[in-house]
């Protein structure tokens, strides 16, 4: 695949070049991702779909921030990546970056206004309890603010995940297998509510799924075989 | 938010969690036990700084075993215009009988003038442990002041009368507080002050009579140093002078001693706290990975991540300090009233200083407990969020081991003081550690064969304990090891007091005579013959100082260590008899018989001592005169034999013209103890110690020190309870999946039950079993090694300790799991996800 060039993209968000994650096995090295390429420009949606092991989550993973790429470089809203640290990396997801996660991630012994309320607690957010509450009614769980995930279904877990993502008005968000963990209608009204609320917020949305219903809805879509990127034009 | 107050807002959150709570328990038990001790030994040492000169009851003291005639001229200083003379006080200090009509008790007598204590303060009371006035020392004619554990030991009270020798006195009070005095513990011969004119009068003196004279003084500190320098060339070395400062040092380096032994009984609990700590605080990392993870993805950087868990550690180190501080404070009390039930009210009051050693120790404790775990958990990737089966970055394992070694070392060496202590603190506690932990696993490789032979709950849950063998190895050693400590006190309190006592042969002495006057020996022997009294030989006793060996100062020509030697320090009692007395055998050399030369037989342990050989010849002072005689034979000498026993016996004749008393042994059968108030009467000058009341007030003392290690060993056995706890909530999620399984193919609840109980039980009982095993085995080597006693074994131990164990496994086994046999699998389920 072409590798893209920054300038060839002003309002790029996201922009990859030769993408390599090579991992020690037991028989050799692995490739799980080669030569990717990728821009993502603010507002966009983008899918990244392939078959379990194609390395979707990997890649996510990379375009986040939360790992380093054996070969090529990553730009994360206009910072090369490679040249950030662990820390540094840290500093740039702080409050710019929500997350969303198949296993919810909600931490246990809070309640779900407290866990919405965290990243905008550490983003320093001087109005963060009022922002925090509104989110969490965004997403219809007012009436659950007080309750702990323990007491919380699935579904309403994930709302409380997509809230928290949304709450820092972050420039992307990037969303690993939302519904995986949840049935079919469930599942049906979280993409719902994400595309809603990213759509109202105008928010960068990169998402890994195998659902081609959800990467349907997605402005782009780039699928992984075998570590390999191919752009799709979108259904 | 600042990460800081992140950490609190999560804490307090998680404050719930069982890792927090057993880490915040294990810290409480660990620093409520050493702060107990570090309470009351501050307690103590402050109350013998503060008691500075009325410690002496004088600036000055001097002691000697008989009449200082020549001394300097008290008001000799420089500036002699302007000084008074010292103040001056003298007392006899002296053993004697106290009789009231059938009952008698020895004390010791305080003979003082008008003007004692000169610092200090006397308190009389007029009943037994009341605060009383201050007072001078010296009762009105006719009367006396006696301890108020006399009183009972008489049948006595204030108002009665009492023989003293050939005189009668009246308690006229109680002595509630005296000089130098910190409490009854050694009261094994109560103090009675009476007036220094009246001695005479009880006629108990004699010539030869074991006698203290004090000379006290006290006044300008410039005039008190001139004086004591001149006075030092004319002290022989039978005589000793003593400065207030001197004087509490000397109890203060003995009483150091002891407090640091103690304080290192109270350190096992601490470090057995922290080996719970150590597994809460690793337990706690890997439940906390997830939302390090979590943290880092939201951007929170390793030094930030540092700054939230650090401080949460240290707010639970202050606040689990803080409570075992005041754990302490109340333990302490209950300690002191232990040790020294008369003297907790005379105590000052808790201090402050040992709140920071034991916040100290418990954070110091903690950390090197925890940050290992902790040092892992900020090292979480972020990717984890993703891929939850990524592991932290590993710690360097050499790192782990520093932080843990060296903040347990420091903590040793904080307590233990100097390297040799250290050295052989560690070395015990490593020996003990290979030694449990090989004990603990051959006991559960034993308990392989029960499983297999067992079915059902019982046999899943034996399985449990032979699945988790790291945990139950620790869980195992360390219950073991608090079981064994608490009985192996418990054996040494009942057994080795009464055992010695069984094997003496019935009719071994149970009263030794003394100051028995030479003019007195005949009728004495003729009355305890008219009665049919079995006594041993009369030994003639004069006492005398070991000063040279070979015509050079013993001190010089031995190491070091071996100058603080007790003979060296204190005047000896020496005798001379022809016969070898019976229970001693000559070990080298040969015996001198009756021949009339200048030689002595030394004991054996004492010439070991003071490395003497045969043929040494070793100078004595006695009294005024100096003499020399050479070792012939060294003998070994039955020291529990009953009998009048001696380090040194001179040949015949070498003693003859120096006053000396005469000491014998007796034995009265029970039926004829109503002879000894009519021969107390009789000879009332000669003392009369009977040995059943002294091992029963040294029973008394040992069983007063035995509690308090006890009470201390309470610490350990929660501090053990605490390791249980720590393991099976680290065990909790893999015990909970097992439940789920189980429940989920049809056991029932009462199946999941009975299989943790077994567990459990089985747990206890093995540790019940091994300390049992070891306390006999240890009480085995005491009672030969060090008490020559038969072997004894103790089944009531073999069923006590098993069921105490079994039943605090148990409950505490159960009260932690429980739950997971309530819980329907499909929460377990989502828990667990």
């Amino acid at each position: 695949m072409t590798p893209p060039d920054s300038a060839q993209f002003p309002d790029t968000i996201v922009l990859a070049r030769d993408l390599s994650q090579r991992v020690p096995t037991a028989g050799g090295m692995l490739d799980i991702l080669s030569e990717v390429g990728l821009a993502v420009k603010a507002g966009e949606t983008l899918a990244i779909t392939g078959a379990s092991g194609s390395g979707k989550s990997t890649l996510l993973g990379l375009l986040a921030g939360l790992d380093h790429p054996s070969a090529g470089e990553i730009t994360l809203l206009g910072q090369r990546l490679d040249a950030l640290d662990e820390d540094a990396r840290a500093r740039l997801r702080a409050g710019r970056i929500g997350f969303v996660f198949q296993s919810f991630q909600l931490l246990p012994a809070l309640t779900a206004l407290e866990n919405v309320l965290l990243p905008l607690e550490l983003a320093g957010r001087p109005d963060a309890r009022d922002r925090a509450a509104h989110w969490l009614d965004r997403v219809g769980l007012a009436t659950r603010a007080t309750h702990t995930p323990r007491q919380l279904s699935g579904g309403e877990q994930q709302r409380i995940a997509i809230a928290r993502a949304f709450a820092t008005d972050p420039e992307i968000v990037f969303a690993d297998e939302p519904t995986g963990n949840l049935d079919a209608d469930t599942g049906a009204r979280i993409i719902e509510l994400l595309f809603e609320l990213n759509a109202s917020a105008h928010t960068t949305l990169i998402l890994v799924t195998h659902d081609d219903a959800l990467a349907a809805r997605c402005q782009r879509r780039l699928h992984l075989v075998a570590g390999r990127a191919r752009e799709e034009a979108v259904a | 938010m600042s990460f800081a107050r992140l950490g609190l807002w999560l804490l307090r959150r998680e404050r719930a969690s069982g890792e927090w709570r057993v880490l915040l328990l294990a810290l409480i038990i660990g620093v409520g036990s050493v702060s107990t001790t570090g309470f009351l030994g501050d307690r103590l040492k402050r109350a013998m700084s503060e008691q500075g000169a009325s410690f002496l009851g004088a600036d000055l003291l001097v002691t000697s075993p008989r009449p200082i005639g020549d001394w300097p001229d008290l008001a000799v200083t420089k500036s002699a215009g302007t000084a008074s003379p010292l103040a001056r006080s003298q007392a006899l200090e002296f053993p004697s009988m106290l009789a009231k009509g059938d009952a008698f008790q020895l004390a010791t007598l305080r003979a003082v003038d008008a003007s004692y204590p000169l610092r200090g303060s006397v308190r009389i009371a007029d009943r037994p442990f009341a605060a009383g006035t201050a007072r001078p020392a010296q009762p009105p004619p006719g009367m006396i002041y006696v301890a108020p554990d006399l009183l009972p030991l008489l049948s006595a009270k204030v108002g009665d009368r009492v023989q003293i020798g050939e005189a009668r006195f009246t308690i006229a009070g109680i002595v509630a507080e005296e000089p130098g005095q910190l409490g009854g513990v050694f009261g094994l011969a109560p103090r009675v002050f009476m007036r220094a004119d009246e001695v005479a009068k009880t006629r108990v003196l004699q010539p030869g009579s074991r006698v203290t004279y004090l000379y006290q003084f006290a006044g300008d500190p410039a005039q008190l140093t001139a004086f004591s320098a001149a006075l030092k060339s004319r002290l022989d070395s039978t005589q000793r002078l003593i400065g207030s400062r001197e004087g509490v040092e000397t109890l203060r380096g003995a009483f150091a001693n002891a407090d640091r032994y103690i304080q290192l009984t109270a350190l096992i609990s601490l470090l057995l706290s922290v080996a719970a700590i150590a597994i809460a605080a690793h337990r706690h990392a890997l439940r906390h990975y997830d939302q390090a993870a979590l943290l880092r993805c939201f951007g929170a950087t390793t030094a930030q991540l540092r700054t939230l868990y650090a401080v949460q550690l240290l707010t639970l180190g202050l606040l689990g300090s803080l409570i075992g501080v005041a754990i302490g404070a109340l333990m302490q009390q209950a300690l002191a009233l232990l040790v020294l039930p008369d003297a907790v009210t005379r105590l000052p009051s808790l201090g402050l200083a040992p709140v920071g050693a034991a916040v100290f120790s418990g954070l110091l404790a903690l950390a090197g407990a925890s940050l290992p775990a902790l040092m892992r958990l900020v090292r979480v990737p972020p990717l984890r969020v993703l891929r939850r089966d990524l592991p932290p970055l590993p710690v360097a394992a050499w790192l782990s081991a520093a932080i843990s070694g060296s903040a347990l070392l420091l903590l040793i060496a904080w307590y233990a003081g100097n390297a040799r202590l250290i050295g052989v603190f560690v070395g015990a506690l490593a020996g003990l550690i290979v030694v449990l932990a090989l004990l603990a696993r051959l006991a559960l490789a034993a308990g392989r064969g029960v499983q297999k032979m067992s079915h059902g709950p019982v046999r899943f849950g034996l399985a449990q304990l032979l699945r988790h063998r790291f945990d139950s190895t620790l869980q195992l050693g360390a219950f073991t090891l608090a079981l064994f400590l608490v009985a192996l006190l418990a054996l040494v309190r009942s057994d080795l007091i009464a055992g010695w006592r069984q094997q003496l042969p019935p009719d071994a002495p149970n009263y030794f005579l003394i100051n028995i006057a030479p003019a007195q020996q005949q009728s004495v022997a003729a009355y305890l013959s008219q009665h049919h009294l079995k006594a041993s030989a009369l030994y003639p006793m004069v006492r005398g100082r070991l000063t040279t060996k070979n015509d050079v100062p013993i001190a010089s020509t031995l190491p070091p260590d071996a100058r603080d030697a007790n003979s060296l320090r204190r005047e000896l009692n020496l005798t001379w008899t022809a016969t070898l007395p019976a229970n001693n055998a000559v070990l080298a050399g040969h015996w001198h018989g009756d021949r009339r030369v200048a030689e002595i037989s030394v004991e054996s342990g004492m010439a070991e001592r003071l490395h003497l050989a045969l043929g040494d010849r070793l100078g004595f002072r006695i009294g005024d005169q100096t003499l020399a005689a050479r070792i012939t034979s060294i003998r070994s000498v039955k020291w529990d034999s009953m009998q009048p026993n001696f380090f040194v016996i001179f040949a015949p004749g070498q003693l003859d013209a120096l006053p000396a008393s005469s000491i014998a042994s007796l034995y009265v059968p029970p039926d004829a103890a109503s002879v000894l108030p009519s021969f107390i009467k009789m000879f009332p000058g000669i003392t009369v110690l009977a040995l059943d009341r002294l091992i029963a007030n040294l029973e008394a003392v040992f069983a007063q020190i035995i509690g308090a290690i006890q009470l201390l060993l309470g610490f350990l056995l929660a501090a053990g309870i605490a390791v249980v706890i720590a393991t099976l909530l680290a065990s909790l999620d893999a015990r909970q999946q097992e439940a789920v399984l189980l429940r989920t193919l049809g056991a029932q609840r009462a199946y999941l039950a009975k299989s943790l109980w077994s567990e459990f039980l089985a747990l206890g009982l093995l540790a019940g079993l091994l300390a049992s095993a070891c306390a006999e085995i240890a009480m085995a080597l005491i009672a030969q090694r060090l008490f020559e006693l038969p072997l004894r074994l103790h089944p009531w131990l073999w069923l006590a300790l098993p069921v105490a164990g079994a039943l605090l496994v148990g409950m505490s086994g159960w009260l932690t799991t429980r739950h997971i046999t309530r819980v329907p699998p499909m929460q377990s389920i989502r828990a667990l996800n």
